[in-house]
């Protein structure tokens, strides 16, 4: 259950409008980045540069729903991290099943994109004029999480298959069933962290580093379910990379974890003085 | 994409009324929440989203199979309701025997000063600083009811979408997306715990029920543009 900080949002070091800008141009980047290459050089070895964007798109989400559950919203941080991942599917198969309809793959990402933010927004304006949340960021937070959602799990199944052709897509994400996979995994990659850190001492630069780290052990998972339908080296290459970032991102969140826990000393039993 | 016809709109209308039920159903379901885990408050001990996952996931499954050998819609829809509400019954079940046997409290609403269904007398077995304990009768049967209105409404959801694109894979992940977004709007609306259809929070269901339909209609006009690819 929910029982993060009162009224008045969480205190941010990093600017949430900063870390839209840098979450989605990251993860959209990434994504083209990874399927030109792939497509120029005729290879799989770039689709690692899916994971690594879907990670700055995991980022953008943990900290809107740092934001929005800082205010408390009654059914757990689990309940708004699955609606991003529910908002991000539907925009994500919308999107490239349009974009594969109008016969230009490339438009794939942008149209998921554009639904993805007027859907959350609309869900944002429902949840504070029809179940009167009156959450003053709920329309645009609502709106980073089903896009974050939405990158992320486009950029994990970019992972995966290897391209961005709708096709591709169904045949090696959603008839093998992995897209159930990145669905739970990205899910806990969004909800995890601010459920895991939160209370009065939560830090939004902790938060954000287990965010990392989940995001890079989601992409361990995709690493090892490309080696099945990419092969071994575009497989490896992901899930060694995966691992390094997330040592890296492990001993960083361990460090934040020290300089925040309370020191608890041991003051032996009471004198017999006292009793 | 397939050309815009009488059939779409009849589509669009199942999807959203399959949004509709999932997102009434989950107002049934006695949802305890963390309190609920501590026997602290009456219900099953978990949010609202897993149990309305659970027995929607559920419900889909049942559904697929019985849409593999028939396209009857009733069948399909029954068969996604009983897949429900079988397993939320069993989960309030095994949940009943632990809280009875293994936590040792007695089972009781603190919502009502009579169950409504057994007429049994509630208020002196809840135990003091708590709102009740256990499952009792009424919030097993509105448990029930609940699970099953979420079974049919996958199976609602799930049905129109696998006669647009026709692959089974792409419509039970497009289904659970729908299914989600509805079951969030509507535990948020009713902030984390309830009882059942005794519950006084039940009575602000029709927020939900606006709140569904118009997300309900944006995803289910997605929903009938996506193909089925290849």
């Amino acid at each position: 259950m929910t029982v993060g900080g009162g009224a008045g949002g969480a205190p941010s070091a990093y600017d949430p409008k900063k870390l839209r800008v840098y979450g989605l141009a990251g993860s959209i980047v990434g994504i083209y980045l990874g399927a030109i290459l792939n497509n120029v050089f005729d290879t799989t070895l770039f689709s690692f540069i899916g994971a690594v964007a879907a990670i700055f798109a995991v980022i953008l989400g943990a900290n809107s729903v740092r934001r929005i559950c800082a205010y408390g919203i009654g059914t757990g941080v689990p309940s708004i991290g699955m609606l991003a991942l529910g908002m991000g599917i539907v925009a994500v198969m919308f999107g490239l099943s349009v974009a594969e309809a109008l016969g230009f793959w490339l438009l794939g990402p942008i149209i998921t994109l554009v639904y993805a933010g007027v859907f959350g927004y609309i869900i944002g304006v429902i949840a504070n004029k029809v179940i009167k949340f009156n959450i003053p960021i709920m329309e645009e937070g609502n709106a980073d999480l089903s896009m974050a959602g939405a990158l992320a799990l486009l950029g994990w199944s970019f992972a995966i298959s290897g391209t961005l052709s709708y096709a591709d897509i169904v045949n090696d994400l959603l008839l093998t069933g992995y897209i159930a996979i990145i669905f739970i995994a990205g899910g806990l990659a969004i909800l995890h962290p601010f459920n895991a850190n939160l209370g009065p001492d939560e830090k939004q630069d902790r938060t954000l580093v287990n965010s990392i780290m989940v995001g890079s052990i989601v992409m361990i998972t995709t690493g090892i379910a490309a080696i099945l339908t990419q092969g071994a080296a575009a497989g490896l290459l992901q899930l060694v990379i995966g691992v390094a970032i997330w040592f890296y991102f492990f001993k960083m969140y361990y460090r934040l974890v020290k300089r925040d826990a309370s020191k608890v000393v041991g003051t032996g039993l009471l004198p017999p003085s006292a009793l | 994409m397939n050309g815009f016809d009488i059939n779409t709109i009849v589509y669009i209308l199942e999807i959203v009324v399959g949004g509709l039920l999932v997102g009434i159903g989950v107002h049934f379901v006695p949802v305890g929440g963390a309190p609920a885990a501590m026997a602290q408050a009456s219900g099953i001990g978990t949010g609202t989203v897993q149990l309305a996952a659970g027995s929607g996931l559920t419900g889909l499954l049942a559904a697929g199979l019985m849409m593999s050998v028939t396209d009857n819609i009733w069948l399909i829809l029954a068969s996604g309701g009983v897949g429900a509400g079988i397993m939320i019954g069993a989960t309030m079940l095994t949940g009943g025997w632990i809280y009875a046997y293994a936590v040792g409290v007695p089972f009781a609403s603190a919502k009502v000063n009579y169950d409504p269904i057994t007429k049994f007398s509630q208020a002196p077995y809840v135990s003091p600083g708590t709102v009740g304990q256990g499952i009792p009768t009424v919030c097993y049967v509105s448990g029930l009811i609940g699970g099953m209105m979420g079974g049919v409404g996958g199976a609602m959801i799930y049905y129109p979408l696998y006669l647009i694109n026709g692959n089974a894979g792409l419509s039970a992940i497009f289904s659970i997306g729908i299914f989600l977004v509805n079951a969030v709007l509507a535990s948020w609306n009713i902030q984390g715990t309830i009882e059942g259809f005794h519950d006084p929070k039940f009575k602000k269901w029709p927020f939900a029920y606006r709140a569904c339909a118009v997300a309900s209609i944006l995803l289910a006009l997605a929903a009938v543009l996506i193909t089925g690819g290849a």
